[in-house]
């Protein structure tokens, strides 16, 4: 069992020791843990992670230090740097994870291994090391070393085959969202592996995940390997609108547009009852349409054409609430400002506020992750600047003296 | 497709050995989690509640349950009417045996049930309790009902998808209770360690609507700092150009492929064999592609066209050029990387009848994935998919200790159906 010495569980992870070696890939793996608790170093090459380069910046500005970007994923980090280019830098870092409890890295499969850094040689200095390896296609296969961004891991995984309009091409999901999926099960993993280390065998061990393979379980309710097994068909893109679900998907109304979907018989009668209310046309009433989703498959365009005439009557909001309280699944389609502004993520402790010393940034309110607890706090510490913790680590933890940081910084290894 | 099991270190015993987890609630996100935990190792144990089947044991509809398995494998499945006092008064006992109890029941319904979570700290002092909901358990919205598929749009995703002339861009699929199910295993195992490490346990409360949102991405901060709203730009990307996906041969086809610098233009240049198009100095750096893209992407088009999109993949990639075909469903299955990973593995089903008892459903033959999470050093169980009650007899027998007659006489009274 591990000693903590200042651990009594306000944070639901414990601090443990994590070095961040990763891109965009994977970088909200390492924050995820942060933010509840862990001890995160960014370990950054001496010019800064590439991310710190990508937009958008305040004022459309470019400055490394306002790379809003790096801000939304490296909250709760530390931050230090160093050349694994170079022999002193390596020597640094294998130091570094001599002490580390997990490493976490989004490099090609060759990167660390080719500089004599990778797990087997890691791991012989400390048998507990826990490795995650996030990379596009896995670290085995023959696909391996293929190279992905969001975009081809997007369409390689089957994700973006499925989202869009029918009759124009697949479509990126604008979020960059195979970056959560493999992020989201590396941190599983890592926890997993430590709960397996400190309470079970006290082993470390290598974990490997593929982009592609956890972005395909991220629509398994279109399970397209068993829709081709079973059926011979190739799922596809339906658009907004469901086909299954009738009616379902997003509908033009005063302001914007309204998400809604009806399921079970209850909810059609529901739903015909009050666009009856509100058009007085009796047709919707027609026993044709009532029953479940089959019986009003064929009546799809004429069901769409009643609820759009329906809805153009009503803002976003009156048709979310008296939906709700009809009982039928109405939810806004809501933007950015919509989200910051409403009062269940308010009132369920979702945003945090951090203030920037930078004041062209200020104080903005980041998502706190999905668990609220009365029992355990989140952090809510900026992201780092470049560099930030040299000191710390390099002399506090590594016992550097100051002329050799110094000479470290002269020589570009830091 | 293999069958060769991803469990060939079983010998080794897993991560989560000892833990046992009662989860007890429908649909896609809650049952994700618990698979997660029982491939880790843990015994989970699924309670389905009432008479009224779960919907999802009957999907994909076309087959009745043959997309199952991907959520309940590697689970001890006990039937329970928690509607009844002795059902009621099962499930605590069954929280008292239990590490983590978990729900993605609303408070209104539970507190129908007679199950509250201070009565479960009083089974069980140290369980760790997840308690997931679709908008939140607490606030204006608690009693409101989401489901999956719209949660995209409500957590902002839509909006930022697709073109802003169209309608909202959407994913065919039950988008944030995938983000959900995964988020909650992390959360419980952390509990577990916190547990160990201080004794103290906590109640962590999740919704479908927070992991949505926890997963818009930097869009959040540009809005608050910039007072921009998402751009919605297709395929296009600020930091890369070309940046798109190319028609090629066949029905339905294309290649994603994405240049970030001018190292990779060269590059894509030479596997086109440098047509004289490319030559053209607006197309030299990246800010002249990106304002030529149209351009650019009707000449790519030109070329990838007639062309196999799994030969261009590799021919792009070979060059250094990174690209990917569009996965289809074919491409998926017969996958020779995904197959050398294992990572889709044959699997049994139950052909989900309505008013037809669960042991009576006939059994057919499924493919399943395996966790996308590949540890050197534990198992990952693929897990064997039980039948709705085909573990009553070790759960209420062998862990609760009733005897065969109590069994058979809650049996009797609808209790355990």
């Amino acid at each position: 069992m591990p000693r903590f010495d200042d651990y009594t569980g306000e944070n639901l992870i414990p601090p443990y020791r994590i070095l961040d070696l990763t891109d965009r890939r994977a970088a909200f793996c390492a924050r995820l843990l942060a933010d509840y608790g862990a001890d995160v170093v960014k370990v950054e090459p001496p010019g800064g992670d590439p991310s710190r380069r990508l937009g958008p910046y305040p004022a459309d500005s470019p400055n490394t230090e306002r790379s809003l970007d790096f801000m939304f994923y490296n909250t709760n980090k530390l931050s230090i740097t160093l050349d694994l280019d170079s022999e002193s830098g390596r020597a640094l870092f294998r130091r570094l994870a001599a002490d580390a409890d997990v490493i976490i890295e989004s490099y090609d499969r060759h990167y660390l291994y080719d500089r004599g850094i990778g797990f087997d040689a890691l791991r012989a200095d400390n048998p507990g090391l826990i490795m995650a390896s996030v990379t596009p296609f896995g670290c085995t296969g023959e696909w391996a070393d293929y190279r992905g961004d969001d975009l081809v891991v997007m369409a390689a995984s089957g994700y973006m085959q499925i989202t869009g309009e029918p009759d124009e091409p697949p479509v990126r999901q604008g979020n960059e969202h195979s970056h959560y999926p493999a992020a989201q099960y590396a941190a599983v993993g890592i926890l997993a592996a430590l709960y397996h280390r400190d309470f079970g065998d006290g082993t470390g061990q290598h974990i490997d995940v593929s982009s592609q393979e956890a972005l395909i379980t991220y629509y398994t309710d279109a399970h397209p390997a068993l829709l081709w097994r079973k059926l011979g068909q190739n799922v596809t893109r339906v658009g907004t609108n469901s086909t299954l679900v009738i009616p379902l998907g997003a509908y033009p109304c005063k302001d914007g547009w309204i998400a809604a979907g009806v399921i079970t018989p209850r909810e059609w009668d529901s739903l015909a009852e009050w666009i009856h209310e509100v058009t007085g046309n009796d047709e919707v009433l027609s026993e044709t349409y009532r029953g479940g989703n089959q019986d009003r498959a064929e009546h799809i365009d004429i069901i769409t054409a009643l609820f759009l005439e329906f809805a153009e009557n009503f803002t976003v909001q009156e048709l979310f609430h008296e939906g709700q309280r009809r009982n039928l699944v109405f939810l806004p389609v809501n933007e950015v400002a919509d989200l910051l502004a409403d009062p269940q993520l308010a009132e369920s402790g979702f945003w945090y506020d951090i203030e920037h010393d930078d004041p062209a940034v200020g104080t903005v309110k980041y998502p706190l992750g999905i668990f609220h607890s009365e029992e355990v706090q989140a952090r809510r510490h900026p992201a780092p600047i470049l560099g930030a913790d040299n000191a710390a680590v390099y002399q506090g933890e590594l016992g550097l003296t100051a002329d050799e940081l110094a000479a470290l910084k002269a020589g570009g290894v830091i | 497709m293999t069958t060769a099991p991803v469990d060939s270190q079983a010998a080794c015993f897993a991560a989560l050995t000892g833990i046992r987890v009662v989860e007890f609630g429908p649909y896609v996100a809650l049952p994700l989690t618990g698979r997660i935990l029982g491939s880790l190792g843990a015994e989970v144990i699924k309670v389905e509640t009432n008479k009224v089947l779960d919907e999802m044991a009957f999907i994909p509809a076309w087959s009745r349950g043959a997309g199952q398995p991907e959520y309940q494998r590697g689970k001890r499945r006990i039937t329970l009417d928690v509607r009844t006092d002795a059902g009621r008064d099962l499930m605590l006992e069954m929280a008292r045996i239990s590490d983590v109890f978990m729900t993605n029941f609303r408070r209104n319904v539970l507190d129908r049930w007679g199950i509250d979570f201070p009565e479960i700290r009083r089974q069980r002092p140290d369980a760790i309790i997840m308690w997931q909901t679709g908008l939140g358990g607490h606030g204006p919205y608690y009693t409101y009902k989401s489901f999956g598929i719209l949660v995209q749009h409500l957590s902002g995703v839509s909006l930022m998808t697709g073109l802003p002339d169209e309608p909202p861009g959407v994913v065919n699929t039950s988008y944030s209770d995938y983000h959900t199910g995964v988020f909650q295993p992390a959360g419980i195992i952390a509990a577990l360690m916190r547990r160990n490490l201080t004794g103290k346990t906590a109640t962590l409360e999740s919704s479908i609507f927070k992991s949505g949102v926890a997963t818009c991405g930097p869009a959040l901060l540009d809005y608050q700092v910039n007072g921009r709203g998402p751009q919605r730009r297709g395929n296009r990307d600020a930091w890369a150009a070309p940046h798109g996906v190319y028609p090629c041969a066949g029905e339905d086809r294309y290649i994603a492929i994405s240049i970030v610098d001018d190292e990779q233009w060269t590059k894509f240049r030479q596997a086109m064999d440098d047509p004289a198009w490319a030559a053209a100095p607006e197309y030299e750096t990246r800010i002249g592609r990106q304002r030529n893209h149209d351009a650019l992407d009707a000449a790519i088009s030109d070329w990838t066209r007639p062309q196999d999109s799994a030969q261009l993949m590799n021919t792009l990639q070979a060059a250094g050029v990174p690209a990917g075909i569009v996965s289809q469903g074919q491409d998926l299955h017969d996958s020779a990387h995904l197959q050398s990973r294992n990572f889709y593995q044959d699997t049994q089903y139950w052909e989900a009848e309505r008013d037809v008892k669960a042991t009576e459903w006939t059994e057919g033959e499924s493919v399943s994935w395996s966790i996308p999470a590949r540890m050197s050093g534990t198992p990952i169980a693929f897990g064997k998919y039980s039948n709705i009650g085909e573990d009553n007899a070790y759960v209420f027998g062998d862990l609760l200790g009733l005897t065969n007659e109590e069994i058979a006489e809650l049996e009797a009274a609808g209790v355990i159906y």
